[in-house]
């Protein structure tokens, strides 16, 4: 196939757009929401064509309980705490769990969690396992490969699929396309969004994370618009399959269970989540500590929640920029570097401006 | 976290295998490929030390040019794992 030129495919989005209407594409992908942010790809295209994004980060939708949890837990004598880098520094009611001072310790791999435990005998390794299934996969992976009697996972892994239906039933979003995410995608495969053009009419593509691959997967999705397709589109064949990767599903399959599960900022939503299977459960930190739920605490000024669900841009927030920015998060989205308030901070801090150059009516809320 | 960062193959002992990107090595699992599968010299998308998927050389460098970009952007803040 011949590559297109960024300014073709701008034009064929230009040409695509329909003129009479707004028209809102949501990316799901923290790196998506990064392409876009810092190529200044908004201010190329139609006026009347949003790029929103969405619950593209696990960082930002892991739920205050399971932060809360996480801090206790690493308060405790007997346990050492181990997650990504980017969990420590989420901000709860009671502080962040490097804020808190207890025995933590950083991974990038669950591996590290196996050697830290094998290093650590007498103590209890809690891994506290996050992410959509691009780490879910991994975390089955290390499961199944063997662990040590004194490793224990606090999971929070959330579905992709799931909370995109969420988001379909959302009038106050109300999407027109997606883009999906492209590395989720080689997991799952191109075919678990299927779901979004057959059922509800809305087409979904799945994109690569470079400027032209994304505007490709924009002019697919604009062309799909309108048409009854059973099946989602797929510009990043090279490297995402229909199937997905089976041998990750069937991995994921064996150790987890699909659970209903809370959302920071959105709440519960059904069948979004995944356990530790019953079988398991000796490795379930919730059952093994006793860990309970702890009702959510709405963070004073944060729109977190209203960003994560579409609602509304990271500028439309209060303490964007000022009380909440990377040094200091008062919300979830700015911790991580794919969160999208933390995105849009710094392509302001590297470009002078924001990823939308636009005037924003009602404060950067979208216009239903 | 999130971030697929593209390396290369440089050792197999399945599923343990020795990947490099930048001149750095990394320990990568190869518990979600199938052996037959995957070679040295072959590059692979690595999400938290596991390859996800295999991919031509080609886009391999296409991802890493632009994770470089992004990254670069990222000027320290936020610790991505």
């Amino acid at each position: 196939m011949t590559r297109l030129s960024v300014e073709d495919l701008t034009e064929r989005i230009h040409t695509l757009t329909p003129g009479d209407r707004t028209v809102r594409i949501m990316n799901v992908c923290g790196s998506h929401e990064h392409t876009i942010a810092f190529s200044g790809m908004r201010s190329l295209l139609p006026r009347n064509l949003e790029l929103i994004p969405g619950p593209g980060c696990p960082v930002c939708v892991c739920p205050e309980s399971d932060i809360i949890n996480a801090i206790r837990l690493s308060k405790r004598q007997d346990v050492i705490l181990v997650t990504y880098g980017d969990m420590l520094r989420v901000p709860s009611r009671e502080g962040s769990i490097r804020a808190g001072g207890g025995n933590y310790r950083i991974i990038t791999s669950p591996f590290e969690a196996v050697r830290i435990a094998r290093a650590n005998p007498r103590r209890k390794i809690v891994f506290f396992s996050i992410g959509f299934e691009t780490t879910t996969a991994p975390a089955a992976a290390v499961l199944e490969s063997g662990v040590p009697g004194n490793l224990y996972m606090l999971c929070s892994h959330r579905l992709t699929p799931a909370i995109m239906e969420t988001l379909v039933r959302d009038a106050e979003t109300g999407i027109d396309g997606f883009i999906a995410p492209g590395h989720v995608s080689a997991i799952v495969g191109s075919d678990a969004w299927n779901v979004f053009p057959a059922k509800y009419g809305i087409p979904a593509v799945v994109a690569g994370f470079e400027a032209e691959n994304l505007l490709l997967g924009i002019s697919d999705i604009l062309a799909r618009l309108g048409r009854r397709e059973v099946r989602a589109g797929n510009v990043y064949g090279r490297v995402v399959r229909p199937g997905g990767n089976v041998r990750a599903q069937e991995l994921m399959n064996k150790y987890f269970e699909v659970a209903d599960v809370n959302w920071r900022g959105i709440g519960s939503v059904p069948s979004s989540g995944l356990e530790l299977r019953e079988e398991y459960g000796g490795r379930d930190a919730r059952k093994v500590f006793g860990l309970g739920e702890v009702k959510e605490e709405k963070i004073p000024g944060c729109i977190c929640g209203d960003i994560i669900l579409g609602r509304a841009y990271p500028s439309a927030c209060g303490l964007f920029g000022m009380a909440c920015n990377p040094q200091s998060p008062a919300g979830p989205c700015m911790v991580s570097v794919e969160g999208a308030c933390n995105i849009w901070y710094r392509t302001k801090k590297d470009r002078g401006n924001l990823p939308a150059k636009r005037d924003f009516k009602t404060e950067g809320r979208f216009i239903t | 976290m999130c971030l697929g960062v593209p390396m290369r193959i440089v050792e197999i002992n399945y599923p343990a295998a020795t990947a490099e990107a930048s001149g750095v090595r990394r320990e990568v699992g190869l518990h979600l490929l199938p052996e037959e599968e995957i070679a040295v010299g072959d590059h692979v998308i690595v999400h938290v030390g596991f390859a996800i998927e295999k991919v031509e050389e080609g886009l391999a460098d296409e991802i890493r040019r632009s994770l470089n970009e992004a990254m670069g952007a990222a000027d320290g803040e936020g610790s991505g794992a």
